[in-house]
């Protein structure tokens, strides 16, 4: 049965299609994945159909009958949810307040807590949450948070649950069990779309797949068991796509960083332990760990934006100290692992963004101005080369994609031709075809005699591109291998604290 | 032994004079924060309340009129907060600015029109000490109770049915939503924007009420510049008691005790300017020290449609 469609949906955005003509349905009881890159407009057309966003033209039928949601409430109150990707939760209230909040239960105008607490805990068994309803939401893992935003959902009782990018932000265990509640709530009637550029986990759980790309619906009905990946990424992206070759180092130079003995400590806990590494020209050097182990000091202390308790730091043989610009001055170029964070100035415009804390070089400046003319071109140029989606480079960067963002910071510090690159994190939240293209251009670099040093917490990643890699496990490094040396599982059980040799019984 | 016993019995007397003004501001203080507004005008709503709390009394001849106007010129003083903040997205610092210089402007100007007077307006009908005489045969506390006057009393009412209203009803539960995160409010149907203008108005009452306290319950005149800062105090006290009406609560005892210790050593060993400077200092040692630990709501400054 057809429970929601929406006809010849368009929308602009300051005169750029973000959707053109989408024709969209879902029927019930079922898991839609909605398939697309970042920028195509899988999110805008999921807000369109929640009330947030108005369509400029375009029909929505829901149960057959015609609707117009001015606000989330209407499709709340229709029994439309939908999972933000950001979530939509108040840290410091408990579960409880925040499933409840806007739809209490009451006494008169009193709050009836225990009326609360017992409807939610039906919902919470129900389902097998497994969550204490007074815990403070600021003390749960992401996933758990994830459980509480489909729980409030739920208890509004939903019919439709949208969720953006589910997985994007959980651990692999997280997913699996993400996954076992989205197949219970689908056994209990519910119809569920998964916004998503993920292909390994529409696979997984989808039992219909549509495909956004550019703003136009591409298909609409894809088996999932008539494709395949290959088939489907292409369908996506609108070409071949390559990810996950290795392609070796061929001419790993001379030393070109030398890190000895750097601690970090943060409140009198050593979060970085003594560590020491060599970083050669030509190479990429890979940082495996779970997050938290000590990664964001070690990013800090080697781009001059901590002082580290100690360290020995070496550049071409010399030694290396200073702030930040010092560190880019010497050509230590830095991907940082937040973008909107620390990468970029998000109600600065595209054009700014590209020449961010290298605005004092000589060709960006005329005496102690802005050279305007200079710094247009070169973004303009950058753009192009880039292939950065975005309507004009005066746009702010807060218009722009993920994925389109993250290329931006990528722009901007490769194309300054560093010695020696810090990356972290290169490809978090971007779709496949920025991960091909930010992939493809980390190699070149790499080829052309750069020495690199990635940081990610994506062990695939990891392990695709690097060509010697360290484990990081509470600040320390616990192993050094080649690639290819260790498989996932090892490296997995290094990362967690594990012990090779007794695991394995001493094989290696 | 009969002496010590005397003092004290003066400083709690005096300390819960004193507080009344605090409690009243920084428990309206509350109300803006939770609702997500910082409450930079404070101060501003007080010397409204404290003027029009007299001009009101003034023409009607009635102290109780005098808070009425109070309450509703605090009120429209916080609307000028509310409209330049919460509609026009104006800073929040900037617009609660605003409304000090407008209300301190406002105030000497009619001083000056109404009775041709720089500096203080006449004498006018305030609220006396409450006519209770089995209020003071309680023992220990009787006496300093009775020597307080209605507004004290009304002020206790005030901070529980506050905290009532905020942890115990719905529509508390969504102002402090509204408060912590004003897009997960908005996703869920809660109306923003309402909500922030009835903790901002709220604000203005109550820090009208307790500008009334000063110039009706504390004197029986207005005096420019009679607030002395005490709704920047207020906002202090607000965060040092952890952005909850009971905790504005303690906070203003704390702060009224300091306050109140002038009347004991006015002449005495120390100096009174030392001794007046007290409440400020104490200020900004809690603003350096004691405000650390306190956290305000998540969503201050920030708006559900961006």
């Amino acid at each position: 049965m057809e429970l929601i469609k929406m006809t010849n949906i368009s929308k602009y955005f300051h005169h750029v299609v973000a959707l053109d003509g989408v024709d969209f349905y879902l029927n019930k009881g079922e898991i839609l994945s909605l398939l697309g890159e970042n920028g195509a407009g899988k999110t805008t057309l999921m807000k369109i159909l929640y009330g947030m966003i108005s369509p400029d033209s375009g029909e929505i039928y829901y149960k057959g009958q015609k609707v117009n949601f001015h606000r989330p409430l209407d499709a709340i109150n229709m029994g439309i949810g939908m999972v933000h990707q950001h979530f939509m939760l108040v840290p410091a209230f408990t579960v409880l307040e925040n499933i409840v909040a806007g739809a209490e239960p009451s006494k008169g105008i009193f709050l009836d807590i225990e009326k609360a607490r017992e409807e939610v805990g039906e919902l919470i068994r129900r389902f097998n949450f497994n969550i204490s309803l007074d815990d403070k939401v600021e003390r749960l893992s992401v996933g758990e948070q994830q459980r509480v935003e489909i729980l409030k959902a739920l208890y509004r009782k939903a019919e439709v649950l949208i969720l953006d990018e589910p997985t994007a932000v959980l651990t692999p265990t997280e997913v699996d069990e993400i996954f076992v509640i989205l197949d219970e709530l689908r056994k209990e009637g519910c119809s569920i779309v998964i916004i998503t550029h993920k292909l390994k986990e529409t696979f997984a759980i989808a039992d219909r797949i549509s495909v956004l790309r550019d703003g136009k619906m591409i298909a609409n009905n894809v088996d999932p068991k008539k494709l395949s990946e290959n088939e489907l990424s292409k369908m996506m992206v609108g070409r071949e796509i390559n990810l996950g070759v290795k392609r070796p180092a061929k001419n790993i130079g001379k030393v070109r960083l030398r890190v000895k003995n750097l601690v970090v400590k943060d409140g009198g806990r050593k979060k970085v332990d003594n560590v020491s590494f060599d970083l050669r020209d030509g190479e990429i050097l890979g940082i495996a760990g779970v997050e938290g182990n000590g990664q964001t000091e070690l990013i800090e202390a080697l781009t001059g934006l901590r002082r580290p308790e100690s360290m020995e730091l070496e550049l071409n043989g010399k030694k290396l100290e200073g702030d930040a610009n010092t560190f880019l001055r010497n050509k230590i170029g830095h991907v940082p692992e937040d973008r909107l964070a620390m990468g970029l100035v998000k109600e600065m415009s595209v054009k700014k963004n590209l020449i961010l804390g290298y605005h004092r070089e000589e060709d960006f400046c005329k005496n102690i101005f802005l050279d305007e003319k200079n710094i247009e071109k070169y973004a303009e140029d950058l753009k192009a080369k880039y292939g950065i989606k975005a309507s004009h480079i005066e746009d702010p960067i807060s218009a722009l994609s993920g994925g389109n963002q993250q290329k931006v910071v990528i722009a901007r510090t490769f194309s300054r031709d560093p010695d020696v690159l810090i990356v972290a994190h290169p490809t978090r939240g971007v779709d496949v075809g920025a991960i091909e293209y930010i992939h493809g251009k980390l190699l070149e670099l790499r080829d052309r005699g750069k020495a690199i040093l990635l940081i990610s917490a994506d062990l695939d990643e990891v392990m695709t591109l690097s060509d010697r890699i360290l484990v990081l496990y509470e600040g320390k490094i616990v192993r050094e291998c080649q690639q290819g040396e260790l498989s996932d599982v090892e490296l997995g059980l290094l990362m967690t604290g594990g012990n090779l040799e007794m695991a394995l019984g001493g094989e290696i | 032994m009969m002496e010590i016993f005397n003092i004290l019995e003066i400083i709690i007397t005096s300390t819960l004079r004193m507080s009344v003004p605090l409690i009243l501001a920084s428990t309206g203080a509350t109300f803006s924060m939770r609702s997500g507004v910082s409450d930079l005008g404070c101060e501003g709503m007080m010397i409204g309340g404290a003027f029009f709390g007299v001009l009101g009394s003034y023409i009607f001849d009635n102290a109780w009129i005098g808070l009425l106007f109070a309450a509703l010129f605090g009120m429209l003083f916080a609307l000028q907060h509310a409209v330049l903040h919460v509609t026009f997205k104006v800073n929040a610092t900037l617009s609660g600015m605003s409304v000090n210089l407008l209300s301190a402007a406002t105030a000497t100007l009619l001083l000056q029109i109404i009775w041709g007077r720089h500096g203080n307006s006449p004498r006018v009908s305030a609220f006396s000490k409450i006519q209770a005489d089995w209020l003071k045969k309680l023992p220990v506390i009787g006496e300093m109770l009775a020597e307080q006057n209605i507004l004290f009393y009304l002020s206790l009412v005030i901070v529980i049915l506050a905290w009532i209203y905020m942890f115990k009803t719905n529509s508390g539960l969504r102002l402090r939503m509204v408060g912590e995160n004003p897009q997960a409010a908005n996703t869920v149907g809660i109306n923003v924007v309402a909500y922030k203008y009835f903790g901002v108005l709220m604000c203005g009452l109550l820090c009208g009420l307790g500008g009334a306290y000063l110039s009706l319950g504390q004197l029986n005149i207005f005096v420019d510049g009679m607030t002395g800062g005490r709704g920047y105090i207020a906002i202090v006290i607000n965060a040092f008691g952890g952005f909850s009406p009971i905790g504005s609560l303690l906070g203003s005892l704390f702060f009224g005790f300091f306050e109140s210790l002038q009347t004991i050593f006015q002449g005495k060993l120390i100096p009174s300017n030392i001794v007046r400077m007290m409440p400020y200092i104490l200020t900004i040692i809690v603003l350096s020290i004691g405000i650390r630990s306190s956290k305000a709501p998540a969503g201050v400054g920030k708006y559900h449609d961006e």
